[in-house]
C-alpha cells in the first residue's frame, strides 16, 4: 500500500465520517422509565417521522418523573438544551419569560381541535408554548360498602359540600374508617386537591385580567370546606400527598377521596362510585386541568425539525392513540374518546368535565406559589390561621408573583 | 537542602494552589458575585446591589437561623453523646465485640436516600412501626403520623440524622479510645479506681480533644444536611423542617432565583464561619485552662 493510497483511504473516511455526522440529531427527554405502552407507540410514531425526513435522527432518553424537567432546565440554563423536553405545562410561563422555548406557529384549525380550556394550559400572552401530550382531569371517589355500613343514602353520591360533609361525618362516626381523605404535604399535589374544591366553588386564584383574587369569598369559603372537615380526614393530612392515599382508599380506610383516571386500576377489591368533584355553595362542579406538554427549546439548533416532530406526535389521531395507549383522559374529543365512553362508561366523568374545568394558575415564579397555597392550607388544617388570615397571607405572595 | 530563594519548591505547589483555586476559590468568588445580581433563568443578570440581603433580613430569615442552629445543635448533642456511649461499649472487652463494631456501622455505610426512606415509613401512621407499637402498648389511641405536625416533623428529622450521623462518631472515639496507653487504666485500677471514676479522669480527659473535633465536623455537616429533611418533609409542614440549606436550595434550584439563591448560600457561609470561629476560640480557651 502506497502512502497515496493510505491518505486517499483516510479521506474517504473522513469523509464518510463526515456525512454521518452531518445527520441532525433532535435530542427529546422525556419523563417516565420508557417502559409503557405509550413510550412504545411514541417510538413507532418517532420512526414514520423520521422516514419521511431522512435528514435527522432522534436520541431520546428517559428520565424520571421527580428529575425530568429540573435536568432539561438545567440543561438549557448551561446553553445544552434538549431540542423537545416533556414539561409540565404549569412552566411553560417561566420558560417563556427566560426565552428559552419558543412559541409554535399554529393555524387556526390546529387552535380549534383542542378544548378552550385544555388549550389555556399551554396558552399565554396569545401564543402555544407546549403542545399538549398528556391529560387528566379528577373526579371523587367514594367507597360504597363504607357508605352503606355508615348509613349514608345518595344513589348518585355526593353532588355537592354539604353531601360530601354529611357523608363523611357519618362514615367518621358510625364506621372504623376515616371520612375523607386529603392530601395536604408540602407537595404540588396539595395545591392541586385544592383547586379541585376551589373551582367547584367559583373560585379562581388569578384572573384572565392577571389580578391575583386568592383572597375572594369563593377561596375562604373552600379553606372553610377544608377546616370544617379536619375531623373526618384521615389522621395527619400534611403527612400525605394524593398517591398515598391510594392505599388507604384500597383499604377501606378512607371512604372518600380524590385522584384521576388512574386511580381505578388501585382501588382493588373496593366497591367503588365515581362522581365530578361536588358542587360548592357558591359554584358548580368542575375540575382542575392539568396538561403536561411538550416543548421545543430554543439553541438546540434544529428547532424548526424539532417543532415539526412535535406537531407530528401531537396530531390529532396520533395523540387519541398516545392518550389511549398511556390510559390518559382523551386531549381532544374524537370518535376515539366516544369509543372509550362505551366501553368504559366511567370515563365519562372524567371527559365530561373538561369544559367546565380550570388550567392551573400561571406564574412565572410557581413554586412560590404552589408553597403560598400549601402554606395557607397546612395552616387551615392545623388551626394555626383562620381561612382569612391563611388567604390574606397567600394573597400577598400571589399577588406579588402575579405582577412579575 | 534548598538555597533560599530557589522557586522549584513553589512551582511544586502550583498544580495544588491552582485545583484549589478552581473548585474552592473560583466558586465562591462566583457565589459572591452572584448573590449581588438578579441572576434567574433569563438570559440577562443585571447587579441589584444589596436587594437580595435585604430581602433575606425583611423575610423569615432570623427564624429560619433559628430553627437551623436548633436543628444542629440537638442534632450533634444527641450524636455525640450516643456516640461516646457506643464508642465505650464497643470498647468493652466483651465477647464478639468485633461484630458489634460490624453491627453499628449499616445506618452509617447504608445509602444515606435509602435510610431516610425507610425512615419516612417507619413515621407512617397508618402502616409505620412505631406508630403501631405504640398503639399495642397503648401510648396512643389511634394511628399517629410523625410528620404530619410541625414539632413531630422537627423531632422526627433530628431522630433519623442522630441515627445516620452516630456510627461515624462513635467509631472515631473508639479510635480515640483504643489510644490510650493501657498502663493508665491499670495504675487506677491498681489504686482501686472505680470503673465510673477512670471514664471520669482518664478516659474522658484524653479524648476530649477527639469529642470536641468531631462536635466542630459534626456541626457543619448537619449544618448543611439536606437529603434527611428533603426526603422526609421537603422542609415542610409549614416550614417546621425549613433550615437554610433547604431554604437555599428551594430559592436557588426550585425556584430558578440564582441570585436570591446564592445570597442566602452566603449567609450559611457566614454563619458557619461565625460558628466555627466562635467554637475554636472556646474551645481553645477550655482546653488551655484545663492543662493549667
Amino acid at each position: 500500500m502506497t502512502i497515496r493510497t493510505l491518505l486517499a483511504s483516510s479521506v474517504a473516511c473522513a469523509a464518510l465520517a463526515g456525512a454521518a455526522a452531518a445527520q441532525d440529531t433532535i435530542s427529546i427527554i422525556n419523563c417516565g422509565d420508557g417502559g409503557g405502552g405509550e413510550a412504545a407507540l411514541q417510538q413507532v410514531h418517532i420512526d414514520e417521522w423520521l422516514a419521511e425526513n431522512p435528514g435527522y435522527e432522534v436520541a431520546i432518553e428517559y428520565v424520571g418523573w421527580g428529575q425530568c424537567q429540573e435536568k432539561s432546565i438545567t440543561l438549557a440554563a448551561s446553553g445544552n438544551p434538549p431540542a423537545i423536553a416533556y414539561m409540565g405545562s404549569r412552566v411553560l410561563k417561566q420558560l417563556a419569560d427566560a426565552q428559552m422555548i419558543r412559541p409554535f406557529d399554529m393555524s387556526e384549525d390546529a387552535l380549534a381541535s383542542y378544548e378552550p380550556s385544555v388549550l389555556g394550559t399551554v396558552q399565554f400572552d396569545g401564543q402555544v408554548w407546549g403542545l399538549p401530550r398528556a391529560f387528566s382531569t379528577k373526579a371523587l371517589f367514594y367507597n360504597k360498602t363504607l357508605f352503606e355500613q355508615a348509613g349514608v343514602d345518595l344513589p348518585d353520591g355526593p353532588q355537592t359540600w354539604d353531601d360530601v360533609m354529611m357523608a363523611a361525618r357519618a362514615v367518621t362516626e358510625n364506621t372504623d374508617a376515616a371520612g375523607i381523605g386529603f392530601p395536604a404535604a408540602s407537595f404540588d399535589n396539595t395545591m392541586h386537591g385544592f383547586l379541585n374544591w376551589m373551582y367547584s366553588n367559583g373560585g379562581e386564584v388569578i384572573t384572565e385580567d392577571g389580578e391575583a383574587v386568592f383572597d375572594s369569598p369563593e377561596v375562604i369559603e373552600t379553606l372553610q370546606f377544608y377546616a370544617d372537615m379536619v375531623p373526618y380526614m384521615q389522621d395527619g393530612p400534611l403527612a400525605y400527598d394524593r398517591a398515598e392515599l391510594e392505599p388507604l382508599f384500597t383499604e377501606s380506610r378512607i371512604a372518600m377521596y380524590v385522584n384521576g383516571g388512574w386511580g381505578r386500576a388501585t382501588v382493588g377489591d373496593v366497591d367503588f362510585g365515581l362522581v365530578p368533584i361536588p358542587a360548592g355553595p357558591s359554584g358548580a362542579q368542575s375540575t382542575l386541568l392539568i396538561t403536561d406538554s411538550l416543548v421545543v427549546f430554543e439553541g438546540s439548533g434544529v428547532e424548526e425539525a424539532a417543532a415539526d416532530l412535535v406537531t407530528y406526535l401531537t396530531a390529532t389521531d396520533r395523540q387519541a392513540d398516545f392518550d389511549e395507549a398511556g390510559g390518559w383522559t382523551p386531549i381532544r374529543q374524537t370518535a376515539k374518546s366516544d369509543e372509550l365512553v362505551a366501553a368504559d362508561p366511567t370515563w365519562a366523568v372524567f371527559i365530561d368535565i373538561i369544559g367546565a374545568g380550570g388550567p392551573e394558575p400561571s406564574v412565572i415564579d410557581y413554586v412560590a406559589m404552589q408553597d403560598a397555597i400549601n402554606e395557607a392550607i397546612q395552616g387551615v388544617i392545623l388551626g394555626e390561621a383562620t381561612p382569612e388570615e391563611a388567604a390574606a397571607n397567600a394573597q400577598r405572595t400571589i399577588a406579588e408573583l402575579a405582577d412579575e | 537542602m534548598t538555597r533560599r530563594g530557589d522557586p522549584f519548591p513553589y512551582l511544586l505547589l502550583v498544580p495544588a494552589a491552582a485545583l484549589t483555586l478552581a473548585i474552592v476559590a473560583w466558586p465562591l468568588i462566583e457565589t459572591f458575585r452572584l448573590s449581588f445580581t438578579n441572576a434567574s433563568l433569563r438570559p440577562n443578570a443585571s447587579y441589584v446591589g444589596t436587594d437580595n440581603y435585604e430581602k433575606i433580613f425583611r423575610g423569615d430569615f432570623w427564624e429560619v437561623m433559628r430553627r437551623t442552629f436548633l436543628w444542629m445543635f440537638l442534632g450533634v448533642t444527641l450524636k455525640i453523646v450516643m456516640g461516646t456511649i457506643g464508642a465505650v461499649l464497643l470498647n468493652a472487652a466483651v465477647p464478639g465485640r468485633a461484630w458489634f463494631r460490624v453491627l453499628v456501622m449499616p445506618p452509617w455505610v447504608v445509602p444515606i436516600a435509602i435510610g431516610v426512606f425507610m425512615w419516612s415509613w417507619l413515621y407512617n401512621g397508618q402502616f409505620g412501626m412505631i406508630s403501631g407499637l405504640a398503639q399495642q402498648i397503648g401510648m396512643i389511641d389511634g394511628p399517629f403520623e410523625f410528620l404530619a405536625y410541625p414539632n413531630a416533623a422537627f423531632i422526627a428529622t433530628i431522630v433519623t440524622d442522630v441515627w445516620v450521623g452516630t456510627p461515624l462518631v462513635a467509631l472515631y472515639l473508639l479510635a480515640a479510645m483504643q489510644s490510650i496507653p493501657k498502663e493508665l487504666y491499670e495504675a487506677a485500677w491498681t489504686d482501686g479506681a472505680s470503673r465510673v471514676y477512670r471514664f471520669r479522669r482518664i478516659t474522658l480527659p484524653l479524648i476530649a480533644p477527639s469529642i470536641f473535633t468531631m462536635a466542630l465536623l459534626s456541626a457543619i455537616w448537619t449544618f448543611n444536611s439536606f437529603d434527611i429533611i428533603w426526603i422526609l418533609t421537603e422542609g415542610g409542614p409549614r416550614g417546621a423542617t425549613t433550615t437554610m440549606i433547604i431554604d437555599t436550595y428551594k430559592t436557588a434550584i426550585s425556584r430558578f432565583r440564582f441570585g436570591e439563591g446564592a445570597a442566602r448560600a452566603v449567609m450559611i457561609l457566614v454563619c458557619l464561619t461565625a460558628f466555627a470561629g466562635t467554637y475554636l476560640a472556646l474551645m481553645t480557651r477550655l482546653q488551655r485552662g484545663a492543662s493549667r
